[in-house]
């Protein structure tokens, strides 16, 4: 028996075992304490309304937290304002208590809350209801979303005064039908905008543009709402926020919050493959730590970068686990488990029914999952932000928690690992949003000119705008008349526009084993390499084999199957450089920003086993081309450089090159690592160079490569101390790739490839 | 600018939603928009191009700008199809019966004494107005603006088409204040589908135009929920130009289908020739007077002119429904004798008649439900594939009314035969593997009662 399970009486106990035990502290590179902290508070304001004060008493808050106080003295003052406090930390307040003051002192007031999903927006209700419920007034707050009755729609445009939705619904639903919803915007008096961070990239670019529509119908209905915004930890806070609603907002991070003492153990698996590099795999590691974790009976959640990985974790800790526990206290979390379903995981983790969870970043955001005690990430999730985010659903305001963060063979995993400082004394990253993103930007031109005809010298957005509604009346979709433009089409604009990704449509899964139900969906973009014919597709830790896929009509039909492999398909890319907008030249090296065209297809997929993880099989992918226009950066080596090496050695030099980049460029920027894409050429079509391009994986682009050729320098710094600080002999994949890829010298070639570069210039 | 243009067609060249291309034969949006300025000065002018000519336009005028305004009057001895425009007259005494409409619409049946009361009170068929709206889009979004306007009303001894017509969106808030004018002259608000489309569409116009102040609240009648009840199975469609084709006698020639008149209406935005309009015009005019008449003809229903003014249809269904309907709104002494007359129809079909026996059952009327399930049950012998409805109803009845368990019995088995006879050679899905099995279930509990009655 594993010395591991002896049973401890408490977490606090577990962890000094768990130093008694070499095995496991050989791998630990770093054992971070944050001590407890104590709070600090501030009295509850003068002129809070005495059933407020009442009702917050009943729930055992006398006092408010600094932050809180500050927060609603802020709004009380007339300021825009972005609270940045950590999970736990009782944000919700900082909006509600200067909200239901407002109500309460005047009845016919209005506020707008805004959630990034359902879900939240759920919770949030049932917080208000309760807190309307214990101080007696009617004070009406609804959701109002996809699943609100038709029935009861009509009372709440017309009654409600705290509407709590999402932005897809503002976009879709409100504001094109503001004319019934006269009572709110005339009387709004505050838009809520919670997990601000979440709306970064594409769907922070959208969103950015829905609130540049929204406040446009607040100004034709005579209302000048307040922003209150509360976000994660991120790096700019206060300018994400500006750009998000345009204007200038009062930053409160004075977090005042307790927090129990806060374990973070930074965990890399042992090198078994010296030669090779080859670490043993983290999957099992994070199995092994979470299920010591579970046995001891401390409730555990557990991140894992990719859907595939929740699956194959979650099989084998319900595998491990099953006599102790039973499977159904350890279940899957991710996005396309349908809504009921997660609704059901959400409640038992909050009620301790459910012990673990083991979730992708679906459940990073503040859905209501009560406070865990353990955190075990499989994986660094790919920004300090999110890192903080995850680790934050362990920690609670009394007693111990742990985090641990095993990292993955990756490159950035390895460098994070390595360099614990990065992490612990680094800012987190940078929100982006490029809300002038010309395809986005345009959408949201003609979905504002549909609800309110533009006039001339209104501004909407940074571009020219009468450019674009010029642009738009020679398209024949709005009418020039007089000084107005007016929407002049047949179609609903809203319609054709989804917020969310560059999908606009889901490929829903249907399961045929017994009838037919849907099991669950993906975006348009994965559906090439995650249900092809022939895919595995894990779904709550079962397999599915795809059997036929519907590509036309969006369905993917699977049947149960049970094999001993899943899949892993290659996606084939071509480029095409359209405009260069941005060049420097530095030595040997041209670097350029623009626009291109990107073809991808998905070409084969292999069969790759279980456990072992060898290749046992692969097969042909027939799916048609996506095309996708966007912005790039890249740059070339000068043809001497070129000339130095043979054409072998060049791919392998670049291979192994944009293997390391791949993995640190999202240091830079607060994405996806998915929604960025390098592609290495030898002899480029555009520059007829060694080139490695960057490009953003989303139509028109949304900012993510020109930052990249902003801080171009330093990327290359970081890939060359990165390549060099490894300890493998010749490569692997925690730096240029295993040298199966990049060959025997992939990693001096790389080395010396950008070392010559660099003297040079 | 150029920038700007090349960055967004080199975007729309490639993007996926490709916007609608330019058509080749109009003029550059350029000279459209001098023309449309122009347009509007010659407006100032009070004078109307030649272009104009031959569509009965006038300019009008209003404080807030000017539109243009086209009115048609006819003789209240106009025929249109079956009916005289005059029969307004007479049959608006019935369309009383739609004050309590709203409880219609909350499918609540009117009682007679209501219909009555509202009957007494005398209704004005000159406070009756018409609308019907063409707009350039589909649904009630606020991007969705109606560019022309009917309105018809009874005034003297003539019946008034009035159409208005915005020559660019910008004219909208004079048509508007125009109409405003207008509206609260009348007491009553004909339409069909208004109350989910050109209502509150107009609704939505006033707020956008800066009219929220203004109300007017007249009795809505949306024609087209009678026309459901009424026609829902017999007509292929309840579309105003197929009710008013198949039941009002009405022919179009020429007629400009409503689904074009977007189009329409935009081509003469891009190329300023109005000549094409006069197709939507009379398509709405037509509208106007076929709504009208459909407006007399459930007058003269509901005033009890069955037979008279209304010819009656050979359909029972058709029969059945208007019966129905007449009840509901709350003219019970005009539904019975069609009942009557429909539970005597030898030719009537057994699914009619067990929609009439229903609703004898649900109004406690045995006695002829009784009759009406066992004329179905008759008329089953000697058909192929009979429905076994009748006999489980019946079943039921002689089970649980008149304790008749051995007929109940009988009546379950034939119909089981009846059902296996039918679904032999079906794949037999869920649905009727229930239906089957809930006849064998009532078998089963009716030979359990005789052998307990008997043991």
């Amino acid at each position: 028996m594993n010395r591991w399970t002896g049973k401890a009486s408490g977490l606090e106990e577990w962890l000094q075992l768990l130093k008694g035990q070499p095995e496991i502290m050989a791998n630990v590179t770093h054992w971070h304490t944050i001590p407890p902290r104590e709070p600090r508070t501030a009295a509850m304001p003068q002129d809070i309304h005495p059933k407020l004060a009442e009702a917050l008493a009943g729930r055992g808050i006398e006092r408010l937290f600094v932050h809180q106080a500050e927060a609603y003295l802020a709004v009380r003052k007339g300021d825009h304002v972005v609270t940045v406090t950590p999970t736990a930390s009782g944000k919700t307040l900082c909006y509600n208590l200067p909200v239901v003051q407002s109500l309460l002192e005047n009845g016919s007031g209005r506020a707008l809350y805004l959630f990034p999903t359902k879900a939240l927006a759920q919770d949030q209700v049932a917080e208000l209801q309760e807190l309307a419920a214990a101080m007696d007034v009617d004070l009406k707050t609804n959701t109002y979303d996809g699943d609100t009755p038709p029935t009861v729609r009509q009372i709440i445009r017309n009654a409600g005064h705290i509407v709590v939705t999402n932005p897809d619904m503002l976009h879709s639903a409100i504001l094109p039908h503001h004319t019934k919803w006269v009572k709110l915007f005339e009387n709004i008096k505050y838009i809520i905008i919670d997990e601000l961070h979440s709306y970064r990239g594409v769907f922070g670019s959208h969103v950015a543009n829905v609130i540049r529509r929204l406040k446009r119908i607040c100004r034709f209905y005579g209302s000048n709402p307040q922003f209150i915004c509360a976000s994660a930890t991120i790096d700019n806070p206060r300018e994400h926020a500006e750009r998000l609603i345009g204007e200038d907002v009062s930053l409160i991070d004075n977090n005042g919050a307790p927090m129990g003492e806060k374990h973070f153990i930074c965990y890399n698996p042992p090198v078994v493959n010296k030669q090779l590099g080859i670490r043993r795999s983290s999957v099992l590691e994070t199995r092994r730590l979470a299920a010591s974790l579970l046995r001891q009976g401390v409730q555990t959640i557990v991140f894992a970068r990719s859907r595939v990985r929740v699956e194959l974790l979650l099989t084998y800790l319900q595998e491990l686990v099953k006599d102790e526990l039973g499977t159904k206290t350890i279940r899957g979390y991710r996005g396309g488990y349908l809504p009921k379903l997660r609704r059901e995981i959400e409640r038992g983790l909050r009620n301790g029914e459910i012990r673990g969870v083991v979730s992708t970043n679906a459940l990073e955001l503040g859905i209501d999952i009560g406070q865990l005690q353990a955190c075990v990430m499989n994986g660094y999730p790919g920004t300090i932000a999110s890192t903080w985010q995850q680790s934050g659903r362990a920690g609670r305001r009394q007693g111990t928690s742990v985090t641990f963060l095993v990292a993955s063979s990756n490159p950035l995993d390895q460098y994070m690992i390595q360099n614990p400082d990065f992490f612990f004394n680094r800012p987190p990253e940078r929100a982006l949003i490029h809300p002038d993103n010309l395809l986005i930007l345009i959408d949201h031109v003609k979905c504002a000119a549909y609800e309110l005809p533009f006039e001339r010298g209104e501004k909407f957005g940074d571009e020219p705008l009468e450019d674009m509604l010029e642009f738009l009346a020679e398209e024949k979709v709005l009418h020039h008349a007089g000084d107005r433009w007016f929407w002049m089409e047949q179609s609903f604009p809203a319609h054709g526009i989804s917020l969310r990704s560059a999908a606009q449509e889901n490929f829903i899964i249907i399961d045929r084993t017994e009838g037919s139900r849907v099991l669950g969906e993906v975006d348009r973009f994965s559906a090439p390499t995650l249900i092809h014919e022939e895919a595995i597709y894990i779904h709550e830790g079962v397999q599915y084999q795809v059997e036929k896929l519907d590509y036309p009509e969006k369905k993917a039909y699977v049947r149960e199957v049970d094999v001993d492999y899943f899949t892993d398909a290659n996606l084939a890319v071509e480029l095409k450089v359209l405009h260069v907008d941005k060049e420097r030249e530095t030595g040997e090296l041209l670097r350029q920003y623009g626009e291109l065209t990107v073809n991808a297809k998905a070409t084969i997929f292999k069969k790759i086993r279980l456990g072992s993880h060898e290749n046992i099989g692969s097969g042909p992918i027939h799916l048609p081309e996506e095309e996708l226009h966007t912005s790039g950066y890249w740059f070339s080596f000068s043809e001497e450089a070129a000339a130095r090496k043979s054409t072998n050695d060049m791919q392998q030099a670049l291979l192994g090159l944009s293997n390391v980049l791949v993995h640190i460029a999202p240091l830079y920027l607060m994405c996806d690592p998915q929604d960025i894409r390098v592609v290495p050429q030898v002899k480029a079509v555009h520059t007829k160079r060694p080139t490695i391009y960057f490009y953003d994986r989303y139509p028109g682009g949304i900012g993510l490569s020109e930052r990249l050729f902003e801080v171009h320098d330093k990327l290359l710094s970081q890939a060359k101390s990165l390549i060099r600080a490894c300890s493998c002999l010749s490569g692997c994949p925690a730096c240029v790739g295993p040298i199966e890829e990049v060959g025997l010298l992939g990693k001096s070639l790389a080395l010396d490839l950008i070392e010559q570069a660099e003297i040079v210039g | 600018m150029s920038r700007l243009r090349d960055r967004l067609l080199r975007h729309r060249a490639s993007a996926e939603e490709v916007m609608e291309e330019p058509s080749a034969d109009t003029a550059s949006p350029v000279d459209a928009d001098a023309a449309s300025v122009e347009g509007m000065e010659e407006a100032e002018h009070e004078t109307l191009s030649p272009l104009w000519e031959g569509l009965d336009v006038q300019l009008t005028d209003t404080a807030n700008g000017s539109f243009l305004r086209r009115e048609a009057k006819y003789p209240l001895s106009y025929q249109h199809g079956l009916h005289r425009l005059e029969e307004l007259r007479a049959s608006v005494k019935g369309l009383a019966a739609f004050r309590a409409v709203s409880a219609v619409e909350r499918n609540r049946t009117i009682r007679q004494e209501q219909f009555d009361a509202a009957n007494r009170t005398p209704l004005d068929p000159e406070k009756v107005l018409f609308l019907d709206l063409e707009t350039t889009g589909l649904g009630v979004g606020t991007g969705n603006v109606p560019f022309m306007v009917g309105i018809a009303y009874m005034s003297g001894e003539a019946f008034i088409v009035e159409q208005m017509l915005i020559r660019h969106p910008a004219e909208e808030r004079a048509m508007l204040t125009y109409l405003c004018g207008k509206l609260p002259g009348f007491t009553h608000l004909v339409t069909y589908n208004g109350r989910t489309f050109d209502w509150p569409l107009l609704l939505n116009r006033l707020i956008l135009n800066g009219f929220r102040k203004f109300t007017w609240e007249p009795l809505h009648i949306d024609l087209l929920h009678p026309s459901r009840s009424v026609w829902r199975n017999t007509l292929v469609s309840c579309r105003l130009s197929h009710v008013e084709e198949e039941r009002l006698g009405i022919t179009r020639d020429d007629d400009v289908p409503g689904s074009l008149a977007p189009a329409i209406y935009f081509q003469f935005l891009a190329d300023h020739n109005p000549q094409p309009l006069l197709g939507v015009f009379r398509h709405n005019e037509t509208d106007m007077l076929s709504l009208a008449c459909l407006a007399i003809r459930f007058g003269h229903l509901l005033a009890g002119q069955l037979g008279a003014y209304v010819q009656q249809r050979p359909e029972s269904e058709e029969l059945l429904r208007t019966g129905l309907w007449l009840e509901k709104m709350g003219a019970m002494l005009l539904a019975e004798p069609i009942f009557a007359q429909l539970a005597d129809d030898g030719s009537a079909s057994p699914a009619c008649l067990l929609m009439l026996a229903e609703r004898d059952k649900k109004c406690g009327n045995w006695t002829r439900a009784v009759l009406l399930w066992q004329k179905v049950v008759h008329a089953a012998e000697s058909s192929l594939w009979p429905d076994w409805k009748a006999h489980i109803e019946l079943s039921m009845y002689y089970e649980h009314k008149t304790k008749q368990i051995q007929s109940a019995l009988s009546l379950a088995e034939t119909a089981l035969s009846l059902a296996q006879k039918r679904y032999l050679g079906l794949r037999l899905d869920a649905k009727r593997r229930e239906e089957l099995e809930g006849i064998r279930k009532r078998i089963d509990r009716l030979r359990v009662k005789i052998g307990r009655l008997s043991g």
